[in-house]
């Protein structure tokens, strides 16, 4: 054989075995095809980020796989919350768990979403260094916080304390960083505190580096910060899939408070099979205290929401007064309020 | 010889040409498919000017120069006597080739956990980024040169009683200088590059800055264009000046030009 026959010959199954491995490896069929099914059976993606904001996401996806009537949605794992905007205004995914202001900010540039849930509320913390020198919030006066993103509950948090203590906030320098960047970047002192969602609290405890200065819940009762947005052409074109997404969010809401033994079980699988995060880093987040993450309860509430939107206006990420009715939908979530608990149980499954 | 008959108005007229051209494809583009979020080239155009107003269209300009200068500066600073010393010594040269070789295609987007970790975040970090991209080209170019020196001309050195160090500073580096100016080209077009990984390192400035922070911004991918755009000018103006070093009278035998 000529030795260009011997090159093309050897090109061509190079590429035909990494191909035919990347299929059968890689490839999640399911979510592949649900591009060519008729849209009313279509599966909605919806996007999450590994974080316990959003762990009603994988809990729901995990039990309703084993449930009789199958798999609710898609989730889809994604990094950051700029990476989650811009496919949500691309319509690639149809419903996401994003961040409170960051869901108002875009409802006010016109991109069409809805809020339809929470996500869960409380579970985000300022966290210090355990020997540094922040012993009381009064000591941020010239520090660095680290936050993830300035469309977040975290920052506005910062502000709320600062404004307890009388430090003008540009006293205090704030950078935006990607969540799993944050604990990293506290140990080596490249910022003297991060607010941050959990469980990256919880790294920089069990680390053994971290001290939380505070919970968010201590300066700002009933905080919640990330929400279930859906994109408005699915409201009107697929109400009865919105609700059956909202639906299976509440049930696992509801399911996660049952008891240390199912927050125990969450921890266990969502680590594993969804975040790739250690087991034992979720089951501290989730259950050093209980209450530390609470998943009920999630209907979005006027009261709460104005109050995220006028710290907005104030700290200058929202150039207008929004109105709720604007930018949340609660008929979904009125729906969803009766139901009960997902019929699982940890170590036994699905019980009917 | 008048070169291949080009008239010296063409050598301007045609490619701004091209540039309205694509100007206007854009726009076209932008119009028929009715999108609301990808920015048509007025939109960029306004965004650009808003960064004037706020003052910050020099300073991210000038800040992301100065990182790269930083950096540039200090690879080359470091990285071409390396080139000399792995030149020079070829058992040297043998150790350190694997070590340089697999450091090499390292990503600089790989480099920025541990950047963080060693430097923090800030300008220390970004400029480490950007010398770890324009190193290893500038080493290697520097070490192939010295290694491709004809033997003869290093003989000739000899022979004329040349020490090694006069050697290496009026025989080797001359014989050189044209490849070591095509490494440090290659390396300031890395450089630049890697401006907006080295801008991700919680810097709030700088041109690479504007495109994730309008990218976090929300809807301004007007903004996001624009620092794109400004980007590639102010990388095309580098490069026409490290051409202009091509003409310089000691590296010119080097390159082939017409006069």
């Amino acid at each position: 054989m000529k030795l260009s026959a011997r090159i093309a010959l050897a090109v061509l199954l190079w590429t035909g075995t990494i191909s035919a491995m990347h299929m059968s490896l890689n490839v999640d069929w399911s979510a592949l095809m649900n591009d060519y099914v008729p849209e009313q059976q279509r599966k909605f993606n919806v996007a999450f980020i590994p974080v316990t904001c959003h762990l009603t996401c994988p809990v729901t996806d995990y039990i309703s796989r084993q449930s009789p009537a199958g798999n609710i949605f898609l989730p889809r794992k994604f990094q950051g919350f700029p990476e989650i905007k811009e496919a949500l205004i691309a319509n690639k995914i149809q419903a996401a768990f994003i961040v409170a202001p960051m869901a108002i900010a875009l409802r006010a540039q016109d991109v069409p979403i809805k809020i339809v849930y929470l996500g869960h509320r409380y579970g985000s913390a300022v966290v210090v260094r355990k020997d540094g020198p922040v012993k009381t919030p009064a000591d941020l006066r010239g520090r660095t916080i680290a936050i993830p993103s300035r469309f977040s509950d975290e920052r506005l948090l910062v502000f709320r304390v600062l404004k307890a203590y009388g430090i003008p906030p540009e006293e205090v320098k704030m950078v935006e960083m990607p969540p799993p960047d944050v604990a990293g970047a506290l140990a080596v002192n490249a910022v003297d505190a991060f607010s941050m969602g959990e469980p990256f609290p919880s790294q920089a405890e069990m680390g053994g580096f971290g001290r939380v200065l505070f919970h968010a819940r201590e300066y700002w009762p009933d905080y919640m910060s990330c929400v279930l947005v859906v994109r408005q052409d699915m409201i009107d074109r697929r109400p009865d899939a919105v609700q059956a997404l909202v639906d299976g969010i509440a049930r696992s809401g509801l399911w996660l408070e049952k008891g240390l033994p199912y927050r125990e079980s969450a921890a266990d699988f969502v680590g594993r099979f969804y975040y790739l995060q250690d087991p034992a880093l979720l089951r501290w987040a989730l259950t050093n205290p209980l209450d530390r993450v609470l998943y009920t309860p999630l209907t979005p509430f006027k009261k709460d929401f104005d109050i995220v939107r006028d710290l907005m206006i104030e700290t200058g990420v929202l150039d207008r007064k929004i109105e709720f009715e604007q930018y949340v939908d609660v008929r979904f979530a009125e729906k969803a309020s009766s139901l009960n608990a997902w019929p699982y149980e940890p170590g036994i499954g699905w019980v009917q | 010889m008048k070169g291949d008959s080009i008239r010296s108005w063409e050598r301007y007229v045609w490619p701004l040409l091209a540039v309205v051209l694509l100007l206007l494809f854009w726009d076209a583009a932008v119009r028929w498919s009715g999108t609301h979020v990808f920015p048509s080239p007025g939109k960029v155009q306004r965004g650009l000017l808003e960064l004037l107003q706020k003052g910050l269209f020099f300073q991210y300009v000038g800040d992301s120069l100065f990182r790269v200068a930083s950096g540039y500066l200090l690879a080359a600073g470091l990285g071409i006597p390396a080139g000399l010393l792995l030149g020079w010594y070829p058992s040297a040269a043998y150790t350190a080739n694997p070590a340089i070789q697999m450091m090499r295609p390292i990503s600089p987007l790989a480099w920025i956990p541990l950047a963080v970790i060693w430097f923090g975040t800030g300008d220390a970090a970004a400029i480490f980024l950007i010398f770890l991209s324009s190193f290893f080209p500038i080493v290697v170019s520097t070490m192939t040169g010295v290694r491709n020196v004809p033997p003869m001309y290093r003989q000739a050195g000899r022979n004329f009683g040349l020490t090694s160090a006069a050697l290496l500073r009026r025989v080797i580096l001359p014989a050189i200088l044209p490849q070591i100016l095509v490494g440090l080209r290659i390396a300031l077009g890395v450089a630049w590059l890697v401006i907006v990984a080295a801008e991700m390192l919680a810097v709030t400035s700088g041109l690479g800055y504007l495109v994730l922070d309008s990218r976090n911004a929300g809807q301004r991918y007007d903004l996001v264009v624009a620092g794109m755009l400004l980007i590639g000018v102010v990388g095309l103006m580098m490069d026409i000046l490290m051409r202009r070093l091509e003409r310089w009278k000691s590296v010119r035998w080097g390159f082939r030009y017409e006069t």
